[in-house]
């Protein structure tokens, strides 16, 4: 019988939670933005090798532009985070290290991943030049439109779970 | 000059123009004639060629205009959605009409049966009840007269929203994505209403109605069909009751295969 995890996707506004979600859920990619209202919730079953199978029942919240201010009601009896920023969009990772900070605090044992989204709008020169920014904090560089590495961040933060 | 040479003269004079005006009349009548034949003879031997050519036009539409057609009126459903629905409206209405009229005369029908059976033992029973539970006696009536059904019974982990359990006897939702939106309402609108220790009890979708009965840390979602009313709410409520002391729910929530079992033999026959 597989096991559930919940596993919430936070951020702000439009940084592509729901279109990573959709991405590893359907396989499927659309430029059209709806803004996510309360919250949305996917699921998918995956295999770890050589374990039981996890269902991951996914979180997508409404993003925030001040994730403190996230209704923590939502956030009980999560098993895994992920923190989706936009790499095109500075507001968007400026208080990164804040925020993540808030998390650690507030949720010390729940595994996290951090990730910037939309690395096919952005050159490699461009995580370079803000390699003191992200390296600290950044699990993951990846892109819902070109489903880059999209799979591997749900299995990697899976793994973490066992 | 003889007398019939003068008369032809006479007749040349006289009927020249008419002698003109019938020769023409004359070859129009044959050009008539000549089209009028030749459009049979050319008829005769093309109709049969345009006839199979039809035939085969007509046989070769589903294949050659089908799609087009199909995709045009599909892009014309959704394009005019708004007009499909406002012309098929009133059929459809009418139709539920007759449907719920035609039920409810059945109903009636039921209901006046039962009240016309004054003296029996039900009638007497039912007076008991009405006056213990403080239900109105058609209330009572139209309880029995519909089938309540528990369709699903989930339980699920506070906050997380995780399934613990499900039974079903027939496959209404995703457990899993219904005990996640659950949980998500149920959260927003305790978190709406600050006081505390108060919980959402009760959702009504459509035909069901959710009931949700809440223990320390978890809860049970029961979805059920028909009438539900006081009563059945009191009944399933004790029948949750026990099943969690009777089975020690509480020490078995992380074995989900134990508890599913449990589950279903417990509400089997509900």
């Amino acid at each position: 019988m597989s096991r559930p995890k919940k596993i919430v996707l936070i951020g702000h506004f439009g940084v592509g939670k729901t279109s990573l979600i959709r991405r590893f859920v359907e396989n499927t990619f659309t430029k059209d933005y709806k803004v996510t209202i309360g919250v949305h919730i996917s699921k998918k079953e995956i295999h770890i090798k050589g374990d039981t199978p996890l269902t991951l029942v996914i979180w997508d919240l409404e993003g925030l532009d001040d994730i403190t201010k996230m209704r923590t009601s939502y956030l009980l009896g999560t098993n895994g985070f992920i923190y989706v920023f936009d790499l095109s969009r500075p507001v968007t990772y400026e208080n990164l290290e804040a925020e993540l900070e808030y998390l650690k605090t507030n949720y010390p044992n729940t595994p996290t991943k951090v990730v910037g989204n939309k690395m096919d709008l952005v050159n490699k020169a461009f995580i370079e030049e803000n390699n003191g920014i992200f390296t600290p904090f950044v699990d993951y560089y990846v892109s819902a439109k070109l489903g880059s590495r999209v799979e591997t961040l749900f299995t990697k933060l899976a793994e973490a779970l066992i | 000059m003889t007398q019939d040479e003068k008369l032809k003269l006479i007749k040349d004079i006289l009927l020249t123009d008419d002698r003109v005006f019938v020769s023409h009349i004359e070859q129009k009548i044959a050009k008539l004639e000549e089209t009028i034949n030749q459009k049979k003879a050319l008829s005769v031997k093309v109709d049969p060629i345009i006839n199979d050519k039809l035939d085969d036009f007509i046989k070769d539409i589903p294949a050659t205009l089908g799609p087009t057609i199909t995709e045009t009126l599909k892009k014309e459903i959704k394009n005019s959605q708004d007009a499909v629905v406002e012309a098929l409206f009133p059929i459809i209405g009418k139709m539920i009409k007759r449907y719920i009229q035609h039920e409810m005369k059945l109903l009636s029908e039921r209901i006046n049966h039962q009240l016309n059976n004054t003296f029996s033992f039900s009638w007497f029973f039912r007076k008991a009840k009405s006056k213990a539970t403080g239900l109105s006696e058609s209330d009572l009536i139209l309880q029995e007269q519909s089938n309540t059904k528990i369709e699903q019974l989930i339980i699920i982990e506070k906050g997380s929203g995780v399934v613990l359990a499900e039974y079903s006897k027939t496959k209404m939702a995703d457990e899993d994505m219904v005990a996640g939106m659950l949980t998500a309402i149920k959260s927003f609108v305790e978190d709406a209403f600050i006081k505390e220790d108060q919980n959402l009890q009760y959702i009504e979708y459509d035909l069901y109605h959710i009931h949700l009965q809440n223990f320390s840390s978890y809860y049970i979602a029961v979805v059920v069909s028909g009438a539900y009313n006081i009563i059945y709410k009191d009944k399933l409520e004790n029948s949750i009751l026990s099943f969690s002391t009777k089975h020690k729910i509480a020490d078995v929530l992380n074995n989900k295969t134990a508890l599913t079992l449990k589950l279903k033999d417990f509400f089997k026959n509900e």
